[in-house]
């Protein structure tokens, strides 16, 4: 191949690895929309913490497998945790306080966290070698074929388990429509609880495997909400795996104007493609549209 | 009632007023990033001038005037921000009784921070601030009477230093990459006009910028690579520089890593890991006690401090030596006035034995139209270093003797 599209090829297969990191992360917000129609603005902070605990865990000695499911146990605790004291109340008196509520709580977790590990980025220690793969003249790290791997590994997970689990298909229940599942027997709070909890512990997942790339520090939280938030309204909130393909479309599209206009353009073409679809779709590009019937 | 309350407030202050107590302490401001990226280069900066006035303090202070005043401290955390640099400038020099301040990472926050020193006329040593805009906007400007020194190897002298190891390498073709700080702008500035000085036997094939937090360098270094660059000519700071680094390796583009002293700061080695060995910097500093005049240093701040392992060396030993020399120059001026320290500075007598060197009239009478009066390095007094496991090493071991040496200019 012709070395001037080896380097747009590469630079499209960087993107799209980062794009799927921003479709993890989306993931999470679709999870909560789904169950209780709220999203975590502080979603991003959840990712960073569940990379502090992962970085924590290695600390004292824990090997990277156990890591990983440790730091989704704390996610899982804080996205319960969230839901608990920052949404419920707000949606109960059916108002918006919601989504100041959930960003207090990701700027609660920044301070703390700066206070408790420092503002320095840091590396996220993993088992894998540090040497590039090729693919063709491609090269890619271990660390990007983890975001690739884990995210469509963790989504794969959580689709299955809501179709074909117990506590799954009462999640849906609560989804279609909360009233009928409280007549079914299903208590719509717990199912709510237990959406935001699988979220944040997705969100934890997210850190670490995104840390190994990005480094982890307290400021990657505010960039990665606002990319995943773009990724889920573009995919659509109900969407499922539309976000993995609007992701790695922004993704891709980012690092690709970043390589042609030079690097101050990166987050342009993002934000043209965020206003497109919402001018377009505005229920998402793999959304449904939604029927009222009066 | 509020007529009162203001005659209260004055009683209070003049009734504690700092007539009795200044005339027993010398105030001195140490102000820099001790949090955020350019964190290890303030903090180590910061423990080092403390370790100095520490030590002073130990013997009873600093004799002015016949009689001995000890140092006390007022840290002051700028976040290497340029607007949170300019209000620190502003608080310290408004508070009338500071004598002088050592300090300042980011040449930006030097940019914005230094116009109050000069209005109020207080003595700043900068260090280790290297971007040499910091002197030059007071050579644009005219400005005739300077209270602002520089203790740090600048980067017109590092960018000779890199660009002659390019050429000493055999290199001809290299790419310039750089952050879109005021730091990084002048160090491409100052690189490229080496490269023309030096005869303009390297040729730049590409010129690329990063923005601080970036994390994927691959762009930029494709782009190098496509232009057959034979080395990296860098000017950033420690985890955009480590993030060059582990695209480099990501992309197997193996060639040499060569920039500012900002190489050798913990962020830059510890986060690279592997794919930072070999990256060269020119150093005023290393942490071998094997330098017989570094090594009481090196263990007073391993002991003070309880590391293992200076952050940055180099800020520590500049902290260090800026905090003896400005000691002396207030001996020297027998008052704790910043008119006169600054006279003293600049007509400093008895030689000060430091970490780096022996400094003998390190800075002479401004002169606008040659900064060189302010700044104390030299081409002399510095070397290259060389990441290696985990730690700066000496590049070439003959120049130990450099480290070793009188230093006087």
């Amino acid at each position: 191949m012709d070395a001037k599209y080896l380097a747009l090829v590469q630079m499209a297969v960087g993107g799209g690895v980062m794009g799927m990191a921003y479709a993890l992360v989306a993931y999470g917000f679709q999870l909560t929309y789904a169950a209780g129609k709220a999203v975590n603005f502080g979603q991003g902070e959840l990712v960073m913490l569940g990379a502090f605990a992962g970085i924590t865990l290695t600390g004292i000695g824990l090997p990277y497998w156990a890591v990983v499911p440790g730091a989704m146990v704390v996610g899982a605790l804080l996205g319960w945790f969230i839901e608990r004291v920052a949404v419920r109340l707000a949606l109960k008196q059916r108002n918006e306080g919601w989504i100041l509520l959930t960003i207090i709580v990701g700027l609660f977790a920044l301070s703390s966290v700066e206070n408790i590990w420092g503002r320095e980025d840091r590396p996220f220690p993993v088992p894998w070698p540090a040497e590039a793969l090729d693919f063709f003249g491609i090269s890619f790290t271990w660390s990007e074929l983890a975001i690739v791997v884990g995210a469509l590994g963790m989504m794969t997970l959580v689709e299955l388990a809501k179709r074909y689990t117990m506590a799954g298909i009462a999640v849906q229940a609560v989804s279609a429509d909360p009233d009928a599942a409280e007549l079914c027997g299903i208590r719509s709070r717990s199912a709510i609880s237990l959406s935001w909890a699988v979220s944040g512990a997705a969100a934890a997942f997210a850190g670490t495997v995104i840390g190994p790339v990005t480094t982890v520090g307290p400021t990657m939280a505010a960039a990665l909400t606002l990319k995943a938030f773009s990724v889920a309204v573009v995919a659509g909130l109900d969407s499922g795996f539309g976000l993995v393909i609007a992701g790695v479309a922004l993704g891709a599209a980012e690092n690709l104007s970043g390589y042609a206009l030079g690097s101050g353009w990166r987050e342009a073409p993002g934000l043209i493609l965020l206003i497109l679809a919402l001018a377009l779709r505005p229920q998402g590009v793999f959304g449904k549209k939604i029927i009222r019937k009066v | 009632m509020k007529a009162s309350r203001s005659v209260v407030a004055f009683l209070i202050a003049t009734s504690f007023s700092p007539v009795a107590m200044a005339a027993d302490v010398v105030k001195i401001a140490l102000t820099g990033p001790f949090s955020g990226g350019s964190a290890p280069m303030g903090v180590s900066m910061r423990d080092g001038a403390k370790l100095a006035f520490s030590e002073i303090n130990q013997r009873g202070g600093i004799i002015v005037g016949g009689k001995k005043m000890k140092v006390e401290l007022i840290e002051r955390d700028d976040e290497g921000k340029n607007d949170r640099g300019a209000l620190v400038a502003q608080e310290i020099s408004s508070m009338g009784d500071v004598s002088a301040v050592i300090g300042t990472v980011n040449t930006g926050v030097a940019v914005m921070g230094d116009k109050y020193y000069v209005e109020k006329g207080i003595v700043k040593i900068i260090s280790p601030a290297a971007g040499s805009l910091s002197l030059t906007q007071w050579s644009k400007a005219g400005v005739k009477d300077l209270p602002i020194f520089r203790f740090a190897a600048h980067d017109g002298i590092q960018a000779q230093m890199v660009v002659e190891k390019a050429l000493m390498l055999g290199l001809s073709k290299v790419a310039v990459l750089h952050d879109a700080t005021n730091y990084g702008v002048s160090g491409r500035d100052d690189l490229i006009a080496q490269i023309n000085r030096q005869g303009g036997k390297l040729k730049v094939v590409a010129v690329e910028k990063f923005a601080i937090g970036d994390k994927d360098m691959t762009g930029q270094l494709i782009k190098a690579k496509a232009a057959g660059a034979q080395a990296i000519l860098i000017w950033g700071i420690g985890p955009e520089m480590a993030a060059v680094a582990s695209g480099k390796e990501k992309l197997g583009f193996r060639v040499p890593m060569i920039g500012g002293w900002t190489l050798s700061m913990s962020n830059f080695i510890d986060t690279a890991g592997a794919s930072g060995n070999g990256t060269l910097m020119p150093q005023t500093f290393i942490e071998d006690e094997s330098i017989a005049r570094a090594k009481p240093f090196i263990q007073a701040y391993h002991k003070a401090y309880g590391v293992a392992k200076i952050p940055s060396p180099v800020s520590a030993a500049q902290g260090y030596d800026a905090a003896l020399l400005l000691a002396e120059a207030i001996h020297e001026a027998g008052s704790t006035s910043p008119a006169k320290i600054k006279l003293s500075l600049e007509n400093l007598t008895v030689t000060v034995k430091g970490a780096i060197a022996d400094w003998k009239k390190p800075w002479s009478k401004w002169n606008p139209s040659n900064v060189e009066t302010h700044e104390a390095f030299r081409r002399a007094n510095t070397v290259m270093g060389k990441v290696q496991n985990g730690r700066v090493v000496l590049a070439n071991p003959a120049e130990k003797f450099v480290l070793q040496g009188t230093g006087t200019k």
